[in-house]
């Protein structure tokens, strides 16, 4: 169990509402020690994800494990290594910081009040505030705060970007990367900010209607999708490589997106009287382009 | 020296970072000896991931522009101020490659383009009030 590589996986995990498939067979990985951005647009089925991990909805089949233990079987276990913020999370607004912390204490049966206290301090919230009085930003940073006081293995992050106003977001960003920081800890972040993913994730999945279709390290994602420009003679004929998506003609050139880029592609497209162009994508790009083709999990 | 990042760029935030300090040791704003952030620092600073960070000094200090020293940090090494000679003529050569492909797709001269490049440089030259 301690060879194992990866701090989440999931294999086959469907969640089914009726007839509404909002997890389809996902198989996700999501290593150790990585921050594993999880998006996709809408509805896709990212936070249904995190409740089947978090045991609070039962799959309808497949299996999840979290640092060895079966979300199902042992979700006690799970719970216990397991931090999580969600977005809109009911903390308890009559309560004071302080005793919304020492409730969420006496859930676990390790609690360091030290970690707590320092994220506080360090971003300037007030123990003895009343949660009703603060900024939603304020509330973000608390709910992560009182989240790795049981000195969680893996943060589980719910949309705890969404809604913030910029300056809430740096800080929440940066208190994400303090705390991923630990040793080993491991963060799945759900969200839909590409720009945010881009900066903190290093791996990243995407869902779209319930299916992860594309989950791969950021840089070999950027390294292996690329957009392509070939400039050639007035309406020349020329073959375009198998897979090619997006694809835009024009009498000089032609424009495609490849998702299996290697060194040799821009050799073998280039003839006499032809200039290869190889372009970065950002994640941005490479999401709208994958979204849109028909093609199967980018793996 | 590290002026920020930005991650809706289509160059990946590695090779930001890794330009940028590169860039800075070529301009001399970063010298031999001196010492850079700690990782966790670094990424704190510009919001990305420590893995990425950790990663662009661990194959910088391969390339031999930054050296460990144990438990001290990370530094700017001895062979730095040779390299950087080295990462100027890459850079320019980089952009000017860009640039040249512009002049291609524009259909300009070689003639004219280095005309507008000359002045470019004396337009520079009389900014900045010096002589050479």
């Amino acid at each position: 169990m301690t060879d194992n590589p990866y701090a989440i996986t999931t294999h086959s995990l469907t969640k089914r509402f009726g007839r509404l498939a909002a997890l389809d067979r996902v198989s996700a990985h999501v290593p150790r020690g990585s921050i594993y951005g999880f998006m996709g647009p809408n509805g896709a089925g990212k936070t249904t994800f995190v409740h089947c991990l978090l045991n609070l909805i039962d799959p309808t089949s497949g299996t999840a494990a979290v640092l060895g233990h079966d979300v199902v079987r042992d979700s006690v276990a799970v719970r216990r290594r397991v931090g999580h913020v969600a977005a809109l999370q009911p903390l308890w607004d009559w309560m004071k910081v302080r005793e919304f912390a020492g409730f969420m204490a006496g859930c676990y049966p390790r609690w360091s009040q030290q970690t707590v206290s320092d994220i506080l301090s360090r971003v300037g919230i007030d123990q003895n505030a009343r949660i009703q009085t603060l900024s939603r930003g304020q509330r973000a940073l608390v709910g992560l705060a009182v989240a790795i006081g049981h000195e969680p293995d893996v943060l589980l992050l719910d949309e705890a970007l969404t809604g913030l106003d910029p300056i809430a977001r740096r800080e929440v960003l940066r208190n994400i990367i303090e705390a991923m920081h630990a040793d080993g800890r491991t963060v799945l972040i759900t969200g839909q900010d590409i720009a945010d993913m881009e900066r903190i994730c290093d791996h990243i999945g995407f869902l779209v209607n319930g299916r992860l279709i594309l989950e791969s390290p950021l840089d070999d994602l950027k390294a292996r999708v690329k957009r392509i420009g070939v400039e050639h003679a007035r309406d020349a004929a020329f073959d375009l490589p198998a897979g090619a998506l997006e694809i835009e003609r024009s009498p000089r050139e032609t424009l495609f997106t490849t998702t299996d880029f290697s060194d040799d592609l821009p050799t073998s497209l280039a003839g006499p009287g032809r200039r290869v162009e190889v372009r970065d994508l950002s994640l941005e790009d490479i999401f709208v382009q994958l979204a849109q083709s028909p093609t199967e999990a980018v793996r | 020296m590290l002026d920020g990042i930005d991650p809706k760029s289509a160059v990946p935030i590695y090779r930001q970072i890794a330009d940028q300090l590169r860039r800075s040791v070529a301009a001399g704003l970063l010298a031999p000896g001196d010492r850079l952030p700690s990782v966790r620092e670094l990424a704190g600073r510009l919001l990305v991931n420590p893995n990425t960070v950790a990663k662009v000094y661990r194959d910088l200090e391969r390339d031999g522009l930054l050296e460990t020293r144990r438990g001290d940090g990370t530094y700017i090494s001895a062979h730095a101020a040779a390299m950087a000679e080295a990462d100027r003529q890459r850079i320019l050569a980089e952009r000017l490659e860009a640039v040249a492909r512009d002049v291609r797709a524009f259909g300009i001269s070689n003639k004219a383009a280095l005309g507008l490049f000359r002045d470019a440089l004396t337009n520079r030259r009389r900014e900045r009030g010096d002589s050479r």
